[in-house]
């Protein structure tokens, strides 16, 4: 009532308090890039953010002291928004490229103080990307109508398109070994293989349904992890008689057979999110609302989880062998766990757990 | 222009026999203090002989935009009006893009929009888009904060906007045409003709807009250009009411509104062409037949809403529902100072969404209401309403809601009124909560409100410069329970009955009107301050406890003014709009901001009964960068001129 209780005084103390609260804001929003300088030894955290609101970032977590150092470290460097849905971020050298899929583009940052040093637009849909010395290989959905998605060749000297060649449908993650690039085509059963000299199809690896992401052992090996082809009733929920399974394909390089398939125990869950560990002797893998752990060389798949929790990223430290599980409610700010074990076949166990930013997606250890 | 004056009284003697002169505003009727003063100032031979809903909503807080304050937004929608003039947050996505309101710290789904008594609330989305309402629609603009389900039905749980046609009779013929010209290829017209004598009142108001909204807008430092973000809208409204006899009333109206706007991407995202189109059709019959202690009402409504959106990505989507109602009710003053009202409603909907599958859907619904006003003293006023809905499936509780005003002090320049009021309020859930295709979740349970307000009216009246200064302040809590949320599941995101929500806060107004000679001036203050959060939640609720909900601003406050002298004119409005969170952990925010209009205009005499008005009209004066609603971008200072040719 005291604040209202004489008209003039009012709308005086409401426009001082409204001028005021405007000063304010204005401050928060300081122009002065913030420096950002990302030391070794820390893990970059890509939170692909909510859609169509490009809130999309990456946070730093350093290892050494065990705590956040940036939560959103793209938007500190550059002073503007990473964009919209990140989906993948990989590291070559002391560049860091990230596909911000619907804002059709790949970012390239350098590190240490994560400032942009290249930007390719245009891209169609982009999901995935890697990187292999002044060239780069970039997946595009293009489109959900069915049509074939598209792998295009990059030049990282100049941020163009070089080529686009022509994939599978929905093509995910790609993985290069040697010369050729293995490319996980998610709308179809297939693997493309293609020749990195030449950047020609060499040719189609047929594995499970829908393969999306794959890994490289020790033996050089390439292993396909397919989530299975999931059919939906009329009402979109799930039938499972049609269903097919998950399974996990080994692939001799220079062949364009599959040598060995494991399938999943059940056809309940996709599994996903393939990633090996730094002595690429162990493959982890999400499935059941679990994470799942394949000694390669076991004539089976494991049955039950190493850790129970659902995870909508997932990696395991090549040097320390710490799994991060990434948690995405999309609603609030979301959280990394991090879990080790003494020997190889003990329990998995959190040890700390970390606040990042909207929906973590991927992590890279630098 | 006059303050209150002639009344004509012959059906007076109805409402007096019903405990109500109805035909007034709240001021006059009881000296209660109204809402809103503007609105004696142009509805003195406003005469509709029944029993406003409102005369049952004893307690609540409730204020009005009237004919006055609405004509500066003669071609603009709702959402321009309620941003500008009150403290409520409409989150916009963006200049004519959708404007979905929260009230009291509740999502747009706990607005019940009423158009002459029926909800128009889209019934698959649940709420309104306001910038779809073009203001044309309705010449009075009635806000109720806070539940009010027993009488305002499903939804009013965070508040109402009721919007109606106050019949003016036996005024003749009149009319009124405007064309607009403004920035980014603003371009509107409105033409409005009405007729009424003593016992026929037509009313006819057609507008069309559009906009390319090409506007300039900042990402960090680079000034980039809107794109996809035009529009196209027209409306039609048509009042009719007849009176049969001294006794009887004939109504109908028909709301025809009509949006082809593209969807602005957000700043940043791809452009993939979506658009969307909007159309609503809406007809309403009723009659009503007024005896010496009795009223009866018969009502009847059709409603179709379309929403068809297409973009590259995902192609084309399209959505009809047609709603069908019926109402009936009946009010006894058994006593001069008592009356019940008791009614029932129908509503049948038939959903034919590409989101729910190939066949259509339907779903009925029922609820039926008493309403009791009984006044023990000349001061004191109580109500008592309870309705129960019947829906398919799962039962929301009764709904009942008890408030009591009194008259504190009662002086010929003070007057103080105490009111409170408290209620239960239910939400349906929405036809996408319950058929959406993946997700939509037929179990889930009725949201429910069990909510409580207090709050002081003081009234300052100095007759010699007739000054009138009135000031509200309301305090109010409200908990909703079985709140539902899409979340993410193993495929797909449901909504589940996830989390209790509490809401509280306060609001504060004053209005003062002022005319000591040819200068009149009327200007409002509102104040909010909203406190909500979640307070518990299941195991699948992974958002935390105890902070304040997303895209709810702690503070907002609005001040406007308008200035009358020899045929000019000013208008000012400044809103402020506090930081909103736009994450569940309240960590991430948008800044607040504080946002100026002003509309400068001259009428003139240019024949004996033509009057011609020019209006110049700024907007975001200061040429703030600002966001409404998340990464969506809006216009900095912009401007349009305005003609209107007005007819008797």
């Amino acid at each position: 009532m005291t604040l209202f209780s004489t008209f003039p005084s009012s709308a005086a103390r409401l426009l001082l308090g409204s001028v005021l609260a405007l000063g304010l804001a204005s401050c928060d929003s300081d122009d002065e890039p913030e420096a950002v300088d990302i030391p070794s030894n820390s893990v970059l955290v890509l939170n692909e953010g909510n859609f169509q609101k490009a809130n999309a970032e990456v946070s730093v977590f350093s290892k050494n002291t065990n705590e956040v150092l940036y939560k959103s470290a793209f938007s500190a460097a550059n002073k503007e928004s990473l964009g919209d849905v990140a989906q993948n971020i990989s590291l070559q050298g002391s560049t860091a490229y990230i596909v911000v899929n619907n804002s059709n583009k790949l970012e390239a940052v350098s590190l240490p103080n994560f400032k942009r040093v290249g930007k390719v637009e245009n891209l169609k849909l982009p999901r995935y990307f890697v990187a292999n010395g002044s060239k780069g290989y970039v997946t595009e959905t293009i489109a959900y109508d069915g049509q074939p998605g598209q792998v295009s060749v990059i030049n990282l000297n100049s941020y163009s398109v070089a080529k686009t060649i022509t994939v599978g449908k929905q093509p995910e993650r790609l993985l290069l070994v040697g010369n050729r690039l293995y490319v996980t085509n998610s709308g179809d059963n297939t693997v493309t293989v293609i020749n990195t000299t030449t950047d020609q199809v060499e040719g189609t690896i047929t594995v499970g349904d829908s393969p999306n992401s794959l890994a490289q052992d020790f033996e050089g090996n390439v292993w396909v992890l397919s989530g299975g082809k999931v059919a939906y009733n009329a009402d979109y929920s799930v039938d499972y008689t049609r269903t097919t399974k998950g399974s996990l394909a080994k692939i001799i390089p220079g062949q364009l057979t599959v040598a060995t398939t494991l399938e999943m125990p059940s056809n309940l869950s996709s599994p996903n999110r393939l990633t090996i560990n730094g002595t690429k002797n162990e493959l982890f893998y999400t499935y059941q609302n679990g994470v799942y752990l394949y000694p390669v060389g076991n004539a089976t798949l494991a049955t039950s989880p190493i850790i129970r929790r659902n995870f909508y990223a997932l990696a395991v430290d090549p040097v320390d062998r710490t799994v991060y599980g990434g948690v995405a409610s999309f609603t609030s700010t979301d959280k990394v766990i991090r879990y080790r074990t003494g020997a190889p076949g003990n329990a998995y166990t959190a040890i700390d757990s970390f606040s990042v930013n909207i929906g973590p997606n991927g992590f890279v250890f630098n | 222009m006059r303050f209150v004056s002639c009344l004509r009284c012959y059906p007076q003697l109805l409402g007096a026999a019903l405990g109500v002169t109805a035909t007034l505003p709240a001021a006059a009727q009881s000296g209660l203090p109204a809402p809103d003063s503007a609105r004696t100032q142009h509805l003195p031979l406003v005469r509709v002989p029944g029993v406003r809903p409102d005369r049952f909503a004893v307690g609540s807080r409730r204020f009005t935009l009237d004919s006055l304050a609405l004509t500066t937004y003669r071609t603009g929608t709702l959402a321009d009006v309620l941003n500008a003039r009150t403290a409520l947050y409409l989150k916009n996505y963006g200049p004519g893009q959708l404007a979905s309101i929260t009230m009291r710290g509740t999502s747009a789904r706990h607005t019940a929009v009423l158009w002459n008594g029926f909800n128009i609330n889209l019934p698959s989305l649940g709420e309104a888009d306001f910038a779809l309402l073009p203001t044309s629609g309705a010449t009075q603009v009635d806000i109720q904060p806070g539940p009010a389900s027993a009488t305002y039905g499903n939804g009013a749980v965070g508040g109402t906007v009721l919007l109606s046609s106050q019949t003016r009779w036996g005024a003749g013929w009149r009319g009124s045409m405007q064309a607009d010209y403004g920035s980014f290829g603003l371009r509107a017209g409105n033409l409005e003709a009405n007729f009424s004598n003593q016992k026929l009142a037509v009313r006819t108001s057609l507008l069309y807009r559009q906009a390319d909204n090409d506007f300039f807008y900042y990402e960090g430092r680079t000034r980039r250009q809107q794109v996809n973000a035009g529009l196209q809208q027209a409306s039609l409204t048509q009042d009719f009411t007849l009176r049969l006899g001294q006794r009887g009333e004939l109504l109908a109206a028909v709301w025809l509104t009509d949006a082809d706007r593209q969807i602005q991407p957000g700043i940043g995202t791809n452009n993939t062409h979506a658009q969307e189109r909007d159309q609503s059709r809406r007809l309403m019959a009723g009659y009503r037949y007024v005896s010496t202690r009795h009223e009866w009402t018969a009502r009847a409504a059709w409603f179709e809403d379309i929403i068809n959106y297409r973009d590259d990505v995902s192609g084309l989507s399209e959505s009809k529902v047609r709603t069908t109602q019926a109402q009936a009710e009946h009010t006894w003053g058994f006593a001069p100072n008592a009356s019940l009202r008791v009614g029932a409603e129908a509503q049948h909907f038939e959903a034919q969404v590409d989101g729910y599958g190939a066949r259509p859907r339907t779903e009925n619904r029922f609820s039926g209401f008493a309403l009791f006003r009984y006044d023990p003293r000349p001061r004191l006023r109580l109500s008592l309403n309870v309705r129960q809905a019947v829906l398919p499936g799962r039962q929301p509780p009764l709904t009942p809601t008890a408030g009591a005003e009194w008259v504190a002090l009662e002086t010929p320049q003070h007057a103080v009124s105490l009111k409170a009021s408290a209620s239960r309020s239910y939400r349906v859930p929405t036809l996408n909560e319950r058929y959406w295709r993946p997700g939509g979740n037929p179990d889930l349970l009725p949201e429910e409100g069990l909510g409580y307000e207090g709050g002081v009216v003081h009234v300052l009246t100095l007759e010699p410069t007739h000054l009138r200064l009135q000031t509200e302040l309301t305090g109010y809590r409200q908990l909703v329970d079985n709140w539902v949320q899409w979340t993410p599941g193993a495929t797909y995101w449901s909504p589940r009955n996830l989390r209790q929500v509490r809401a509280q806060g306060l609001e504060a107004s004053t209005q003062l009107g002022w005319q000591p000679g040819a200068y009149q001036l009327t200007a409002r203050a509102s104040y909010a301050f909203t406190h909500s959060e979640k307070t518990k939640g299941t195991a699948a609720d992974s958002d935390p406890v105890g902070r304040q909900l997303p895209f709810t601003p702690l503070h907002t406050a609005a001040f406007s003014t308008d200035h009358l002298w020899h045929g000019w004119q000013l208008n000012t409005t400044l809103n402020f709009t506090g930081l909103r969170y736009t994450d569940a952990s309240a960590t991430d925010f948008l800044p607040s901001y504080l946002l100026l209009n002003a509309t400068v205009g001259r009428t003139i005499a240019v024949a004996p009964s033509w009057k011609l008005l020019v209006l110049a009209q700024g907007y975001n004066l200061t040429n703030l960068s600002y966001q409404s609603y998340d990464n969506r971008a809006m216009p900095l200072r912009h401007g349009a001129l305005s003609l209107r040719v007005l007819w008797r």
